[in-house]
């Protein structure tokens, strides 16, 4: 043994190995106390050229099936999903640049923000920052708190998150905590997907083998709620933040029907007591007026939802007790989808969400009744003309034709 | 860096091509230490210099031991690595645990102490690389070993990327002889290793995150008392959780150092199918099992000075083995809890010698051990004795009409996967899984491999870090 370190035990592992029944080896195991030699990996009389071709044939053949049935279901390249790393990768632009407009919010100003609209009309692009499923207050005391944020906050408002305290801020904080440290590893890991997604539809994690199978228990065993009861795949998110929602929800009834089941389960007539109210009004407050000492500003919009949800929603926090109380309390301005007179009866696939064109059309009317209530927001003179509902509910009809 | 990343993936091809270019051995050694830095800084850049300072000492310590004339020199030298190691390992993983026990015991005794806040953080794989750099000057203390020729075979033995964070844990005579003459995998030995890899990920990607952690973390994770039902499928689903994430660690190790022409030691051998516990812990985390053997168990006195002492080395070594995985009481108990049975498995053998099993008493000994081996299980994942006892309680029937928790599916595949795991290790249980595959129809081989890795590449998600690293 060229080097210097070796066992001096050697005869006696010999004299074990013979006492071993024929197909086992000897491990550290069956070694006690002396040292250990180096081990023995034998390699299985096995074709393996022509096991390791005909793996690498039928893998990459039923990989493509899989990826073209995926986009059967209209999944497609390019979509990012809602994960951290995206959103982490977002919320380190403010430490590096200087962020005239951001985001923050839950799903419904995220998905219901044309950001390329809002471009068109004030010449920012915003920088989008809001978390489906997650409350808007946890990222607006984080962006409060970081002295590089002197621009305009506009938060998105759905009554039901943003005043949740507890399960809607989980989310939002593991994302902030990955956006102050994610290690080399995760980051390197995000970026290769970034470039992998762009040419595969299949790497959506709502579309993974494990919660294929979890939904195909659609309530066996009563009493219990599993995967089938949360929320499918409900939007598309394209590099830069953009999102939609997602783009078969618009058409396939069966699955928005589904989407819009799910979000009457989760969003149950639950009233609020007053002192949870004044909490997320104090906490507001105390980040608004951080932002505005370094002149910056914070903004409402409260997008639509349909009918039936908002009668649970008005239930669970009326606008009186909410957004008009919150408003005053923080002295700050808002856009309500009530004020927005144009804009009513928009498309609402599953009862929460705009379709892509409509989202196009509120986003257009709230930056445009946004930049008439703050200095921070200004509109082009050669901004494109105002558009109204008709211009994206004729689409929907004429799409879904 | 983790097995189950995409980097990993672009990380360890690179990693390959540099092996199989033509520069000298040296080079390539190089390339492979600094690849492993590289693998290690991936997570946390700064822990590099505590890897580097960890690996120096012990260099220099062994050096010191080696070059010793007298044995009060040698003690001297072993008791300073093994303090320093030590020390490090103590300030990293234990300093939150030592503050927050000596505060309870000073509130006992009616002082009120509020320790100043800090914020450690436990680096990644250090309880492996601690125990790695340790075994190599001890065995040149107890003169199983001579220190290795030069400091790069020796930094490559403790930093070499498979086995780094999460072992399999290797003693310095098992690898260093491996560095001393060129490596190369033949492509057999690339293939397999590619093999060994697939089966790895599978076990972690697919079987423990995709379709196990749910349902364990539904049950231990939640704040009601889950049911009969509910309690058992959970448990078991964690013993298949920890198995799959733990052994798919091991087994993507062991085929990441063939694919580069390096043998790494066997970890685990179908550990749910031994009979009794000593058996188990021959066939479960073996290169830990046998770390403690031979730098605890043995130096506290064995089973060679009588039976209380016997008992006390072995209940002394499970703890410590318990306290290895986490600082928090639940683990001690854990560990307590295997030294218990194994103390009263050495008692029942000493009373019955003539006893030998036939097949049912042996399936039927083989099932209590696996029961047994489950209900520890529920402290080595239960965040606090409180929750333990009401998942215990659970399974022995204090809620039977608690409402159900857990879905119809996850109770499906949860008891396909664990009855799977069992089956596939009883029917294993006297083979290794070489031999067992040389038996394997290859075109069975070729069906198993393609929906391994179809299932890998269709599980996807995110990629969880494995259970061991935080050990």
């Amino acid at each position: 043994m060229v080097s210097s370190i070796s066992s001096s035990e050697e005869i006696d592992t010999q004299t074990i190995r013979h006492t071993l029944p024929s197909g086992l080896r000897l491990t550290a195991a069956n070694r006690p106390g002396i040292a250990q030699p180096v081990p023995e990996r034998d390699i299985p009389d096995q074709p393996w050229r022509v096991i390791t071709l005909v793996v690498a044939i039928l893998v990459t053949l039923l990989t493509s099936a899989w990826e073209w049935k995926m986009r059967t279901l209209e999944l497609i390249p390019g979509d990012l999903g809602g994960g951290y790393d995206r959103w982490a990768e977002l919320r380190r632009e403010v430490d590096k640049r200087d962020v005239p407009v951001a985001i923050i919010g839950d799903s419904r100003i995220l998905f219901d923000t044309d950001l390329g609209r809002a471009e068109q009309l004030t010449s920012v692009r915003p920088l989008q920052l809001a978390i489906a499923g997650g409350s808007g207050l946890p990222v607006l005391e984080n962006m409060a708190d970081d002295p590089h944020f002197k621009g305009l906050a506009i938060v998105g408002m759905a009554e039901v998150a943003y005043f949740e305290t507890q399960y809607a801020t989980v989310r939002p904080q593991k994302a902030i905590e990955l956006s102050r440290w994610e290690s080399p590893s995760k980051r390197g890991s995000f970026l290769i997907q970034q470039v992998l997604s762009h040419g595969l539809a299949m790497l959506d994690d709502n579309y993974r083998l494990s919660m294929l199978v979890f939904r195909l228990d659609r309530g066996w065993r009563p009493g219990v709620k599993g995967p089938y009861d949360e929320p499918w795949k409900t939007q598309e998110t394209a590099p830069g933040g953009q999102t939609w929602i997602w783009r078969r929800l618009e058409h396939d009834r069966r699955l928005s029907g589904h989407t819009s089941y799910v979000w009457h389960e989760f969003f149950l007539p639950n009233p609020l007591d007053d002192e949870s109210i004044k909490t997320v009004f104090v906490r507001t407050k105390i980040a608004v007026n951080k932002i505005r000492a370094r002149g910056g500003d914070v903004v409402f919009v409260r997008p639509p939802s349909a009918h039936n949800l908002r009668t649970v929603e008005d239930k669970h926090l009326s606008r009186a007790r909410g957004w008009d109380a919150l408003l005053a309390y923080t002295q700050t301005k808002g856009i309500h989808i009530d004020d927005l007179p144009t804009v009513q009866n928009l498309t609402l696939p599953e009862e929460s969400h705009l379709t892509h064109a409509c989202a196009t059309v509120f986003t257009d009317a709230y930056i445009r009744a946004l930049a008439h209530r703050t200095p921070l927001l200004h509109l082009k003179p050669d901004a494109p003309p105002t558009l109204s509902t008709q211009d994206c509910v004729q689409q929907s009809i004429a799409s879904s034709k | 860096m983790i097995f189950n990343s995409l980097i990993f993936v672009v990380f360890f091809v690179v990693v390959l091509i540099l092996h199989a270019m033509p520069f000298p051995w040296r080079a390539k050694k190089v390339n492979l230490l600094i690849a492993s830095y590289i693998f290690y800084a991936a997570w946390n850049p700064p822990f590099v210099i505590l890897l580097w300072l960890s690996t120096v000492i012990d260099w220099f310590a062994a050096r010191g031991l080696a070059q010793a004339d007298r044995e009060w020199k040698r003690r001297a030298w072993m008791l300073l690595s093994v303090v320093v190691s030590l020390g490090i390992l103590s300030y990293f993983k234990y300093g939150h645990f030592l503050v927050e026990n000596f505060v309870h015991l000073a509130g006992l005794a009616g002082l009120k102490y509020s320790p100043p806040q800090s914020n450690i953080v436990l680096p990644v794989g250090i309880s492996f690389y601690t125990f790695a750099t340790m075994s190599y000057t001890l065995d040149i203390y107890l003169r199983r070993a001579k220190p290795a020729n030069n400091f790069l075979d020796y930094a490559l033995f403790v930093t070499f990327f498979p086995h780094l964070v999460a072992g399999p844990i290797m003693r310095p005579t098992e690898l260093v002889p491996q560095f001393a003459t060129p490596r190369k995998a033949t492509a057999d030995q690339l293939r397999f290793g590619l093999a060994l890899m697939t089966l790895g990920l599978f076990e972690k990607a697919v079987l423990a995150d995709g379709f196990l952690a749910p349902v364990v973390e539904k049950i231990f994770d939640g704040k009601a008392a889950p049911g009969f039902v509910d309690a058992w499928v959970a448990t078991l689903g964690f013993s298949a959780q920890i198995f799959c994430d733990f052994a798919g660690y091991s087994i993507t190790a062991i085929g990441a150092a063939l694919c580069l022409g390096f043998a790494l030691s066997d970890n685990f051998r179908f550990p749910y199918a031994a009979i009794g516990f000593t058996d188990f812990w021959r066939r479960w985390h073996i290169t830990l099992s046998a770390w403690l053997r031979d730098y605890v168990y043995i130096p506290l006195g064995g089973n060679r000075h009588g039976d209380a002492r016997t008992y006390f080395s072995l209940m002394a070594t499970m703890v410590i083995g318990g306290l290895w995985h986490g600082a928090s009481w639940t683990f001690v108990v854990w560990g307590g809890l295997h030294g218990f049975y194994l103390a009263v498995e050495r008692l029942l053998r000493k009373q019955f010698t003539w006893y030998r099993p036939g097949r049912i008493a042996g399936a039927a000994l083989g099932l209590l051990t696996f029961i047994l081996v489950n209900i520890a299980w529920v402290f080595f994942r239960a965040k606090s004795f409180h929750q333990a006892a009401l998942i215990l309680g659970s399974m022995f029937g204090r809620n039977m009409h608690a409402a159900p928790v857990l879905p119809a599916i996850y109770l499906l595949t949860t008891m396909v996967i664990v009855g799977g795991l069992v089956l596939a290790h009883c029917s294993m249980r006297n083979l290794t899984l070489e031999a067992a595959i040389t038996h394997v129809h290859p075109a069975v081989l070729s069906a198993l491999w393609t929906v391994m890795a179809f299932a890998v590449v269709i599980e996807h998600g995110e990629s969880n870090g494995f259970i061991y690293f935080q050990f």
